[in-house]
């Protein structure tokens, strides 16, 4: 874990980040996110970039986590910065999902207790099912739904139904019970400074 | 409770003579016997949906094919879909009516509220998989059950012309043996009956009645075009050589028997299965015809009417430990707990397990027993047959009405076979017999610990209320080797008092001593 003076936490207004939650690492979170409290987003090995309109549900963990290669290499003080990890917008981390993959798309649903790791490249429109886990390498295309205890997957046709409803609906209540940590970015203010 | 859902290692050989852990047995109480599922007769009690409860009589639920009106399956997944409301936007205008598919996120543009009106559509979604009926193409409905379309497949007709048929053809062979039947059954009966003492048969009433003699509407099986073998069965596209196959698009063996009528080859011919009914079922004693199991009628409820489960009446065997590792010919104990689930003493007595001679004479006597029983019910049973063919039991005699509470159903007796498990080792059975205290569940809540005032017999290492724990002394086989399962068998005869009484002048409980026969898997033999 890094130390936490090396936190970067930027989070743009209109998302809502529940103090609770646990954010190591250069985090920079997007317009209209909802951070449960007690997820975590671990920024290990670089940067993560959250986008909009993402919710991450209660004991939800995103990480990006350095290899054993990177690990010994970090040791001995040749590490290369790692490019940042992208997570696209719409996304839905549910309660204790642990999603490492390398990149994530648009629209993806992570249900309850599934597992991502750090091999896998889900494109947009999946959902990885409830206690799913997914160990090895692969690419996941678009719109592919994984489910059951055989991972049996089929491809998505109906369209993706946004949670517009939800994060509404989160965005009113949460603030209501949970201490939030404040946004620290204004992209209309940033671009105008620039 | 701990061997209810895995595999126990201690068996009680049912008196069929199969094995069972206690939580799969039951107790007739008025045989008095273990009986397991095998051996005893299994009624259907009620339909009912597991998903929405509803209760369903047996004639609705065979006109329905046994599947429930308003459930259904996801094709995909095989759970249970529900039905998910959306809000669907309608334009006044009657020639306009186009309704924007989705409308989930109410995100749609409204130009004028004044002129537009909601709707509420309903459509199917799998939570599991994420199927929903929108994939196949099945329209959305304004209600949420009951209008959802079926399914017909290609062969329906053709599959109705078949079931008819053998409709038809059962209803002929029914007929041809109940006339056999009567031809063949003596005009004059063991028995007295009503017609013999009024003089009249039953043709003769028949024709007092105004009805024919015979069953005139002999049911003819219309002839139906039998199926024919074709030699020209296609050639595969060329596609399948060359184009790489979408496994995704193809559905599994799984879906393809869900949907057995039509087995679609592609996921985009999947449509919602009827979910199938399940039963609530008696169980019933092949011997006294008693119920062992009743479950009460209403679906909503878990609860029994009538539940003699072996582990209310049979003193529980637990094996705790085996007192020293397991060697080929070398003496050991082990400690098992019993417990009593009655609220009577029990006087329990371990013996030897029954030489397999003595097993095969046992079973030779029960089944002479139960021929004696069988003549003397065989002519009830015939005329009971007869009846159940005619459906009309005021016509065959009083014969079959006087014997109807004895002959309930004419269930066949499960023969008793010789217990397939064989013991390798030798058995050291104590030499006296303890009494299992009765349970009392408020004995736990007394403060001062039970002083036992007479000499416990030595094998009997420590007792706790209703438990005993004893050691029992054995020698596993000099011949077994390494790795080899060790089983101890034991005949555990036990005093039981049967509280309910079959016949009124007795009153006061009465006491026997039952006997099972238990295994136990102690372990197997060390390196």
């Amino acid at each position: 874990m890094p130390p936490a003076e090396s936190n970067d936490v930027k989070i743009m207004n209109k998302s809502i980040v529940c103090e609770d939650s646990t954010l190591r690492g250069d985090i920079t979170i997007s317009q209209g996110c909802v951070i449960h409290p007690s997820a975590s987003i671990l920024a290990e090995a670089g940067p993560i970039i959250l986008g909009e309109n993402c919710i991450v549900e209660e004991y939800a963990t995103i990480a990006y986590r350095l290899t054993e290669e990177q690990k010994r290499q970090k040791e001995e003080g040749n590490l290369e910065p790692c490019p940042p990890l992208v997570v696209g917008s719409n996304n839905v981390f549910e309660v204790g999902c642990i999603v490492e993959a390398q990149k994530i798309g648009d629209k993806n649903v992570f249900e309850c207790k599934c597992y991502v790791g750090p091999e896998v490249v889900v494109t947009n429109g999946c959902v990885v099912g409830a206690a799913v886990s997914l160990k090895c390498k692969q690419v996941l295309p678009e719109s592919t739904v994984i489910y059951g205890r055989d991972c049996q997957q089929r491809e998505a046709i109906d369209k993706y139904a946004y949670q517009t409803l939800q994060i509404d609906f989160l965005r009113k209540v949460l603030p209501n019970y949970h201490h939030l940590r404040k946004p620290n970015q204004d992209p209309k203010r940033t671009r105008s400074v620039v | 409770m701990a061997n209810f859902m895995q595999d126990s290692v201690v068996k009680y050989a049912c008196s069929c003579g199969i094995l069972n852990p206690i939580s799969k047995l039951f107790f007739c109480r008025h045989c008095p016997k273990l009986r397991c599922g095998f051996c005893v007769c299994h009624e259907v009690d009620s339909n009912f949906c597991s998903n929405c409860l509803e209760n369903i009589p047996s004639s609705e639920a065979r006109n329905k094919k046994n599947c429930c009106a308003n459930c259904f399956n996801c094709p995909c997944c095989h759970h249970t879909l529900s039905a998910r409301a959306t809000t669907v936007v309608v334009q006044k205008k009657p020639e306009e009516g186009a309704k924007d598919g989705d409308g989930a996120a109410g995100a749609d543009a409204k130009p004028d509220p004044s002129k537009v009106i909601t709707k509420k559509m309903y459509y199917l979604s799998c939570l599991a998989c994420r199927w929903t009926s929108r994939d196949v193409g099945i329209p959305d409905q304004s209600v949420a059950t009951g209008s959802w379309p079926d399914n017909e497949c290609a062969y329906q007709t053709r599959f109705n012309a078949l079931a008819e048929y053998y409709q038809a053809v059962v209803q002929q062979d029914k007929q041809e043996r109940q006339e056999y039947l009567r031809r063949k059954t003596p005009k004059t009966h063991k028995f007295p009956s009503l017609t013999d003492r009024t003089g009249l048969t039953v043709s003769i009433i028949r024709r007092q009645m105004g009805w024919s003699d015979k069953n005139t509407q002999k049911a003819k099986p219309v002839n139906i075009a039998p199926a024919q073998n074709t030699e020209d069965v296609g050639q595969l596209p060329e596609s399948i050589f060359t184009q790489k196959i979408n496994l995704r698009n193809i559905t599994t063996v799984k879906q393809r028997h869900n949907q057995p009528c039509e087995q679609p080859f592609t996921i985009n011919k999947l449509y919602p299965q009827r979910r199938g009914l399940w039963i609530k079922r008696s169980l019933r004693c092949r011997e006294c015809e008693h119920n062992v199991i009743k479950p009460e009628y209403h679906p909503t409820s878990v609860k029994y009417r009538i539940q003699l489960f072996a582990s209310y009446h049979v003193p529980d065997v637990l094996l705790v430990k085996c007192d020293q590792p397991l060697k080929a010919g070398e003496p050991n104990a082990v400690i098992l707990k019993l417990s009593n689930p009655t609220l009577h003493d029990m006087e329990i007595n371990i013996v030897e397990l029954p030489t397999e001679e003595d097993e095969l004479k046992l079973i030779e006597e029960f089944k002479r027993a139960c021929t004696l029983k069988d003549t003397s019910l065989t002519a009830a049973t015939a005329m009971d047959s007869l009846k159940s063919l005619t459906g009309s039991p005021s016509l065959t005699g009083t014969a079959s009405l006087t014997n109807t509470s004895l002959v309930r159903q004419t269930s066949i007796l499960e023969e008793p076979r010789v217990v397939k498990l064989k013991v390798n080792s030798k058995l050291q059975p104590p030499e006296a017999s303890f009494i299992l205290n009765l349970r009392d569940d408020s004995r736990e809540f007394d403060d001062e610990p039970q002083t036992t005032t007479k000499s416990e017999p030595e094998f009997i290492v420590s007792r706790k209320s209703n438990k005993v724990y004893l050691s029992l002394k054995f020698i596993p086989d000099a011949d077994l080797k390494t790795g080899d399962d060790v089983y101890v068998g034991f005949n555990m005869l036990y005093t039981y008092v049967n509280t309910v009484t079959n016949t009124p002048e007795k009153k006061e409980p009465t006491t026997h001593v039952l006997n099972c026969r238990i295994y136990v898997q102690v372990g197997s033999i060390e390196a």
